[in-house]
């Protein structure tokens, strides 16, 4: 009997070790990198890619829109598509990366890029540059998918954070709409105050921001911080984070936002329940590529404001965000054709026609001014309010370390924490910087 | 135990003591051999190695010791977690099952429309993991919900009751109660299992309708309430998608629908730490593993066999 | 009487002989076995059952209403408001994705018939041999059958990926088919054993007196007795794998071979629009085939012992 349990545990033992092994082997280990950049030949043969993306209905309906004009000029290349949702794509590529099966084409998420690539998922794009240009790039855009010097993203569309205003819920309440160009954090606070006080608490002053790191990104910068800095550190103080959450908890105390079972109700809900998209809010923080979406489910006028700002913020705290990258994978066998259909979805005025701004106002500046005619009236507005903001916008933040992906999660806990009084935003801060460091280690390669 | 000896009575003979029938167990078990051998162990295993690894999914994992397990007493997260799952199991689980027995008697047999009224206590829980749930709970139990529209009606102010830390894993408690129709399912079944020649003994005998129940009917269904038990409690302790699609994966607020498989999966796929997370996965195996087998030793006080002697 | 009784599905001649009872007892019986036959109880009881029931069942209303209603409107003006009823919804929802919701429901429906046969054969097998004979190591395997579902499957997902991905089996229903076959819901052998052990062992001594070996008594004694256990078997496979979105997830990445949990999340991004008129009207019309399974299924589920004839 006892001879026979060892048999057994040595069998599990062998099993255990067999799938371990291939772990091992299929992981998306660095490859040596290669000094020589590719041949880039395309293929007489057949050749099959798979795309990989994120999204709603909408955007599936397009991409193979795209898939199909792509074919239709290059016979020989199949695109597979491999759509989710964003909270299942991670999931899945994960998974896909760790049995070696990565897709040829990933559409890619800043807060992710770096994890990926410093695990050598992803392809350094420089090597496919006869092929896929990217001069039709602002510097300064190009350079948010790039790490330490090497491009593993091109990016698709650029974003700001914006505040967006009910422009008829104003008017129900004989308020007026605030200078974006002066105004500042007290002032946004005093007009959602107004608003909630002649409404009766019917509507809200302005929906709660602290569930994800655009918020924060702002005020840190115009405190003359920045989340990370250049070497991947987190570059926070704890009291300029601290200094955050109580402006949060201060601006409901006041009751310019609801109060906070209401905001973490809508915060799990979506776009689609929030008070901005149910017409319940005067203000909400948002970025600029959802105000097409937070339209259509309003159906009121909503006006994209810029973000207010502190008092003696120094200029240059703005910035664009990349609202995602086309990134390849590192092991693909067909680097030429993934070039050029990379190439075809970043610089064709075809795709653009189809893609129009629907992954955000296009990143490639050429791309942006043939496009923008053809836009509708709300995504013209966006563009001219990402344009207007132009001379305000800085550098890039710096990019977002590996492991730093989970951040929008750490944000968002802590930000329930201080509003339901379970923490000081002190603690907060300390706690908040605590666990991101935890995240950002345990991601150290 | 008079119920149990009188069952026995009825019963009469008893099975003689068989020999092994080893060829005949491994033939009828091999597809079940095969699926242990090929699926079941190996994923265990590798799960159980990268416990001891640090593991992100996209590079190899690198052997790092007991240090996820040692990691785990300092996690107050992983702390608040279990408290967590702890209460929800053992509020929920009793409450479920309680109801889901209580309904399956009651639409057992004897009444018009029977299979209607199953198939509307049993639609809910078809719902199960979608999307909609989330909507539909935020709708009943959210500020303008309803709950707090009827609780207006008799002016009593209500709350946010999904986002208060205070009553969220209430809520969950609800909805898990809310799709007692699996468990009952099971009992409609295990009910209609029940021979009819013990009843017949048993009226012969002049035993009344309660008696019946008390002495046939409870014990005859000890076995299926103990699968019932097992079933829901190890469930119960992998509870996940309610929690996911309630909470938008959070656990919020505050960490209060945290459950246990909910904090795995965020450090599993979110943090990329599925050194961790299987780390975590293999204590929550011995501590399901540990109930069940309370359970089990307990059972030996309950719950009834037919083929016992 | 009621329709819906199935001990009137046969006759008392019939069940006599099932029972073993003369028919004259079997008549009487049956008048004994239906309580609440008094009108009174018999409304009232009708009423906290329905009472009992709108409340089980307002959430699914709303759901079935608000598909019926115009996407902006369901939470900017939400409740159960019967304001609308376009259909255009489940037109434009049917056609939303790449391939007709019909593609979704169909591959949706092969995966469940393959796990069902999966469970039904290899756990009534593999059950019968735990409830019913004597081996070397019987408790050792069975405690293993337990453990082996007390992992979470996010855990165990990885390595049986990298497992499946090795045999080429990624981007086929196989993944999600094959466990089934080989018993890997262990709960469905746990549940049959319960109820294998509550089928009186006098059947099998009296059929091994006849002659039969344990594959005739597990087909033609244990098998028909067993009909309520193979049908919540059935009925829960049926749900589970129908609702079961993890691993489809993972498993399948071609849309061609989308699954509806599958497709229905195509229909969602939290951080865009989602149209969830579309998505609640897709919604219902994948509940409607578990729901008529169960409807349907639920004759099978309380065919008890004494229905089921014993030849």
């Amino acid at each position: 009997m006892r001879g026979n349990t060892r048999r057994r545990i040595g069998v599990v033992a062998a099993m255990g070790a067999a799938t371990m092994l291939a772990l091992t082997a299929c992981a998306g280990n660095a490859a040596a990198p290669t000094d020589e950049a590719p041949q880039l030949e395309l293929s007489d043969e057949p050749v099959t890619l798979s795309f990989t993306w994120w999204g709603n209905d909408t955007r599936h309906a397009i991409t193979e829109e795209l898939i199909a004009a792509f074919e239709a000029e290059h016979p020989n290349i199949t695109i597979e598509p491999q759509y989710t949702d964003w909270a299942g794509y991670w999931d899945k590529l994960s998974t896909s990366v760790a049995a070696g099966d990565i897709p040829d084409i990933i559409q890619m998420d800043e807060k992710q890029l770096s994890t990926y690539a410093a695990n050598g998922v992803l392809m350094d794009l420089g090597g496919l540059s006869s092929v896929l240009s990217t001069e039709d790039y602002p510097e300064a855009v190009l350079g948010t998918g790039a790490l330490d010097g090497t491009q593993y993203g091109v990016p698709v569309g650029i974003n700001s954070y914006t505040i967006i205003a009910n422009q008829d819920l104003l008017d129900q309440y004989g308020v007026d709409l605030p200078d974006d160009e002066t105004w500042t954090w007290d002032d946004f606070i005093a007009t959602a105050q107004e608003v909630a006080e002649a409404s009766g608490g019917a509507v809200s002053g302005t929906q709660s921001w602290g569930f994800e790191d655009g918020g924060l990104n702002n005020w840190l910068r115009q405190h003359d911080s920045a989340l990370y800095d250049a070497d991947g550190e987190i570059a926070a103080s704890e009291e300029d984070l601290a200094g955050w959450w109580e402006f949060l908890l201060d601006a409901t105390k006041d009751g310019a936002t609801p109060d906070p079972a209401a905001t973490i109700e809508r915060e799990s809900g979506g776009l689609a329940e929030s008070f901005t998209a149910t017409n319940q809010s005067a203000f909400g923080p948002w970025w600029s590529n959802q105000v097409q979406a937070l339209r259509d489910a309003s159906g009121q006028d909503l006006v994209a404001l810029r973000v207010p700002t502190s008092k003696g913020a120094s200029d240059g705290w703005a910035y664009y965000k990349p609202s995602m990258f086309w990134s390849a994978s590192a092991k693909t066998e067909h680097p030429a054709e993934v070039a050029t259909f990379l190439d075809f979805l970043a610089n064709s005025e075809e795709a653009a026609d189809l893609l129009l701004a629907e992954r955000g106002v296009p990143a490639n500046e050429k791309i942006r001014d043939y496009i923008t005619p053809k836009l509708d009236e709300v995504n013209q507005t966006v563009v001219g309010f990402l344009d207007d903001l132009a001379p305000q916008v800085g550098d890039a933040p710096a990019a977002t370390p590996p492991g730093g992906g989970v951040i929008e999660a750490i944000i968002d806990q802590h930000t329930q924490q201080v509003l339901f009084g379970e923490m000081t935003p002190d603690e907060a801060a300390a706690s908040f910087l605590e666990q991101l460091q935890q995240a950002l280690e345990d991601a150290a390669v | 135990m008079s119920a149990l000896g009188e069952l026995r009575r009825i019963k009469g003979t008893s099975a003689p003591k068989s020999r092994k029938q080893n060829t005949a167990a491994f033939l009828f078990l091999l597809p079940w051999f095969i699926g242990l051998a090929l699926i079941t162990v190996g994923p265990m295993a590798a799960s159980f190695a990268l416990s001891f690894t640090r593991y992100n999914l996209l590079s190899p994992p690198r052997f790092i010791g007991i240090e996820n397990y040692l990691r785990m007493l300092q996690d107050e997260r992983l702390h608040t977690a279990l408290a967590v799952t702890f209460q929800y199991v053992f509020i929920s689980v009793p409450l479920q099952l309680g109801l889901a027995l209580a309904l399956a008697i009651l639409l057992d047999r004897g009444l018009r429309g029977l299979s209607l009224y199953r198939s509307a206590f049993y639609l809910p829980s078809l719902l199960g993991a979608s999307v909609a749930i989330a909507i539909l709970w935020r709708q009943l139990f959210g500020v303008d919900g309803l709950v707090n529209v009827v609780l207006g009606w008799f002016g009593i102010e209500g709350q946010g009751w999904i986002s208060n830390p205070e009553t969220a894993l209430g809520t969950l408690m609800i909805l898990n109660v809310w799709t007692f129709g699996a468990p009952m399912v099971i009992f409609l079944a295990g009910l209609r299992q029940i021979p009819v020649m013990y009843y017949e003994a048993a009226s012969v005998d002049g035993a009344n309708r309660w008696q019946q129940f008390r002495r046939i009917t409870l014990p005859m269904l000890t076995p299926i309430i103990f699968f019932n038990l097992i079933l829901q409690l190890i469930g119960a302790f992998q509870s996940f998608t309610q929690a996911f699609v309630v909470s938008g994966g959070t656990g919020g607020p505050v960490d209060s629908t945290l459950f246990y498989t909910l904090y795995l999966y965020q450090q599993g796929f979110a943090n990329l730490n599925m050194g961790y997370a299987s780390a975590m996965a293999w204590l929550l195996l011995v501590i399901v593993a540990a109930l069940t087998a309370i359970n089990f030793w307990a059972s030996k006080y309950w719950v009834f066999y037919d083929d016992q002697d | 009487m009621t329709k819906t009784d199935p001990s009137t599905d046969l006759s008392p001649l019939t069940e006599s002989v099932v029972t073993g009872l003369p028919p004259e007892r079997v008549r009487e019986q049956r008048r004994r076995r239906h309580p609440f036959r008094k009108p009174l109880t018999s409304i009232l009881r009708h009423v906290f059952l329905i009472a009992a029931a709108v409340l089980m069942l307002y959430p699914v209303i709303w759901m079935v209403v608000s598909s019926f209603r115009p996407t902006d409107l369901i939470f900017r003006e939400a409740g159960l408001v019967f304001d609308s009823f376009e259909i255009s919804n489940y037109v434009d929802g049917w056609n939303a994705l790449t391939y007709p919701f019909n593609v979704y429901l169909l591959n949706s429906g092969l995966v469940v018939i393959g796990s069902i046969i999966g469970n039904l054969v290899s756990c009534s097998l593999a059950a019968y041999a735990f409830a019913r004979l004597e081996f070397t190591g019987k408790k050792f395997w069975f405690a293993i059958m337990l453990l082996s579902i007390m992992l979470p499957i996010h855990v165990i997902i990885v390595p049986q990926y990298v497992l499946f991905s090795q045999l080429g089996w990624v981007n086929t229903f196989l993944p999600l088919i094959v466990p089934k076959l080989l018993a890997t819901d262990a709960f469905f052998i746990f549940l049959m054993v319960q109820f294998i052990r509550g089928i009186p062992r006098e059947l099998d001594e009296a059929a091994r007196i006849d002659g039969a070996g344990h594959p005739r008594i597990f087909l033609q004694i244990i098998l028909p007795l067993m009909v309520p256990a193979l049908a919540t078997v059935t009925i829960f496979t049926f749900i589970w794998t129908w609702n079961d979105f993890f691993s489809q997830l993972i498993f399948l990445t071609k849309p061609g071979l989308y699954t509806v949990p599958l497709a229905l999340n195509a229909f969602q991004d939290a951080q865009s629009s989602t149209d969830f008129g579309e998505l609640f009207a897709m919604s219902v019309v994948s509940l409607i085939p578990i729901f008529l399974i169960f409807l349907f299924g639920q004759r099978f589920l309380i065919k008890g012992i004494a229905t089921t004839g014993i030849k």
